[in-house]
């Protein structure tokens, strides 16, 4: 695996993003027709959420705990078929898939969930956002300092949320436009192949760890020598797991494992990118000024969660392997309300906005990601 | 997860027990068997342990006596609990109906209320539950022939026809004539700060509720008694009509005291007191400032709930402190 290549490009990238005038000359896409009672908005958002909440309890905690064993059931199995190949290579197929499928619930049902605080109510000392740590190259706690703590506070509001085109891309006109957005294409199929290396790099790139000058008057709360420590020993630990380690417990067959290896986390990331990108880019989606969202309210901010996100309809199957993520809305607006009960949630949250006139935005997959690919092109252009 | 299939409630630092019997002493008392797995190490009578268990998804934790000896848990493998079923509580009402085979969890047994190495008389205070160590004690002394040295006498104050185990302490009594004991009511027989005065050589051990163990101590101090105590305040009462008011309590973070009032949320008063504190978005939201709460109860901000008050996960930018507490930052 080359990071080397991403981290140059997101460097490149994100040095000149630093002038906050550039900002000042943002234009937001044309908002919602009337702004809501946001008073009103709160407390029939805050009415769904208290009602689940009762609700949740021994049927929550069975259904985690199940997903957490069929995932463990398909890591062995996937790793064990993968060494199955040489008897018949349609075993080493399984293997990828089932290992694959392995990755993709322990990242997004089970990891994002659990990290997010979701279960946490369940004092079990294995299963809570402080101990989780997930099968994938970003550090838990990096992670949730950036995911948890400024994508879902200042969720679109450009120049806070970092997560807003990763610094990689211009999804808005709130950036002005560069030559190298001509490509960004090719960035953003990087970007979703080497997904796992991205999500790490993340809060490093945005600290200007390595590259780049340093932001003045940032606090941050862990030095730089520990991201850097942390970054390395996680990054390191995930890649002798998958390259090292299960492999040469194959012996003879350490080429079927890398191999099988290699493609489960390529296969994780596209998945998971795709995911992700759904939820917070497609065309609809709105942006945010920092000057709007001071002293904002808590409907204020129910308001932003609702118009930064974006839905996708499917099955029973595609949720859970979206780790509900599919409901971006309504994970938006209870991030740590358990993800499954977004699905009895979400009619309720529907109606509530649609009575005061704001877009529930939501659409079958094809749509929806046929949007995002549309936005990052069409911003390629001035 | 792939270890609970095969060992249930297997959870690392923690003990595995399964139930064996749970029965009603009385009205509103509760006998439960447990067996604990090989690796438990034993107790010593009248030591605790934590007990874990499940209600409603919810891994809910409570402190019981050990209400056996050891010689017990040696012969039969098992060890037994009893409480009194507090309908408004978290963990007591599940327990009275969980089934036998249940796999719980429980920790070591900790706690130094245990019989003193002595020459001079013991008495004993008990006071309801408070029984629970007493049995404990006496039936190792009795088994390892320690209680011919001096005398034992046992006070037992309870509510009227709420006096539990009282066959077996007349079974205690006949197998070791040093030891007596009278079952008594505050109603009938008055407070328990009236008997005292006959024992002033011996050596005294109090378990039982808060009011009844400060009565014993001020007369303790009287008569300049050796005193040894293990008292519960139950539940920690709340008065909510009274959360408008500014009220001070202590906190306790790894080993520091700092003292907190109800009025701000607990991150803004570590903040000022320059605590290092690790914090993100300060609405509830992030899950940055999240920490173990030890013990005590806190008021979420946001929808006006009180919490358990044993160990729990907590947000401190939005817990305001109900009681005194205990934290691990």
């Amino acid at each position: 695996m080359n990071t080397r290549v991403l981290i140059n490009t997101e460097e490149r990238q994100q040095a000149p993003s630093k002038t906050d005038a550039r900002l000042q000359q943002a234009t937001t896409p044309p908002q919602s027709v009337s702004k809501p009672d946001y008073d009103m908005l709160e407390t029939q958002l805050d009415a769904i959420k208290s009602e689940v909440k009762d609700k949740i309890g021994a049927e929550d905690a069975a259904y985690i705990r199940r997903i957490i064993l069929i995932q463990r059931i398909c890591e062995w199995s996937g790793r064990i078929l993968l060494m199955l190949g040489f008897l018949q290579p349609l075993l080493w197929v399984a293997g990828v898939l089932s290992l694959a499928a392995a990755k993709i619930l322990d990242n997004m049902e089970i990891g994002h969930n659990v990290m997010h605080g979701q279960y946490d109510w369940m004092n079990d000392s294995h299963i809570n956002s402080k101990r989780y740590e997930w099968d994938i190259a970003c550090d838990g706690a990096s992670w949730n300092r950036v995911h948890n703590y400024e994508h879902h506070t200042y969720t679109n509001i450009i120049g806070k949320d970092r997560d807003f085109g990763y610094g990689l891309l211009r999804l808005s006109n709130d950036f002005r436009w560069r030559v190298k957005n001509l490509w960004q294409f090719a960035t953003y199929i990087l970007l979703s192949v080497m997904f796992q290396w991205g999500v790490s790099y993340h809060e490093m790139a945005a600290e200007r760890v390595f590259f780049g000058k340093k932001k003045k008057n940032r606090k941050n709360q862990v030095t730089h020598s520990e991201l850097k420590k942390r970054f390395f020993s996680k990054g390191a630990r995930q890649l002798v797991k998958d390259y090292v380690l299960f492999p040469l417990l194959a012996g003879p067959l350490f080429l079927w494992v890398l191999s099988g290896n290699l493609i489960a986390n390529l296969l994780r990331n596209l998945w998971t990118s795709t995911i992700i990108f759904c939820g917070h880019f497609t065309g609809d989606v709105e942006t945010f000024k920092a000057e709007d969202c001071k002293n904002e309210t808590r409907g204020q901010w129910y308001y932003r969660q609702a118009l930064g996100s974006s839905n996708i309809k499917g099955g029973n199957l595609f949720h859970i392997l979206t780790g509900h993520l599919s409901f971006q809305v309504e994970h938006h607006l209870f991030p740590d309300i358990p993800a499954r009960r977004y699905r009895e949630m979400a009619p309720k949250v529907q109606a509530v906005f649609k009575q005061h006139g704001m877009h529930y935005n939501t659409g079958s997959f094809w749509k929806q990601y046929t949007s995002v690919l549309k936005r990052i092109v069409r911003y390629s252009f001035p | 997860m792939l270890v609970q299939q095969v060992k249930p409630a297997w959870r690392d630092g923690y003990y595995r027990a399964q139930v064996e019997a749970v029965r009603n002493l009385s009205s509103d008392m509760l006998e439960v068997i447990l067996t604990p797995e090989k690796a438990w190490p034993s107790h010593i009578a009248g030591q605790h342990i934590a007990l874990t268990i499940e209600v409603n998804g919810r891994l809910t934790t409570r402190v019981f006596t050990v209400a056996c000896g050891a010689s017990f848990h040696r012969e039969t493998k098992n060890i037994r609990l009893i409480t009194k079923v507090n309908n408004e509580g978290a963990l007591t009402p599940a327990l009275s109906s969980i089934t036998p085979n249940t796999w719980v969890n429980i920790s070591a047994a900790k706690g130094n209320f245990t019989l003193p190495n002595t020459d001079k008389p013991v008495l004993m205070v008990a006071g309801g539950s408070g029984i629970t160590p007493f049995i404990a004690m006496l039936e190792d002394a009795i088994e390892n022939n320690l209680i011919h040295r001096a005398p034992v006498h046992l006070l037992y104050f309870a509510k009227p026809n709420e006096h539990v185990l009282q066959s077996e302490l007349l079974a205690l009594q006949k197998r070791a004539n040093n030891f007596t004991f009278a079952v008594l009511t505050r109603q009938k027989d008055g407070d328990v700060k009236d008997y005292l005065s006959h024992f002033a050589d011996a050596h005294w051990l109090v378990c039982g509720p808060n009011a009844m163990y400060e009565q014993v101590r001020e007369v303790a101090k009287l008569v300049r008694a050796t005193l040894d105590s293990e008292h519960f305040a139950a539940l920690p009462t709340v008065n909510i009509g009274s959360l408008s008011e500014k009220e001070t309590f202590s906190l306790m973070h790894n080993g520091q005291h700092l003292s907190v009032n109800n009025q701000k949320s607990l991150l803004s008063q570590l903040q000022e007191a320059k605590q290092p504190v690790t914090y993100g978005c300060g609405m509830g939201i992030c899950h940055q400032c999240q920490c173990v709460k030890k013990r005590g109860v806190v008021r979420d901000t946001r929808t006006g709930e009180l919490s358990d008050s044993a160990e729990q996960l907590i947000q401190l930018c939005v817990s305001q402190a109900v009681t005194d507490l205990e934290i691990q930052l």
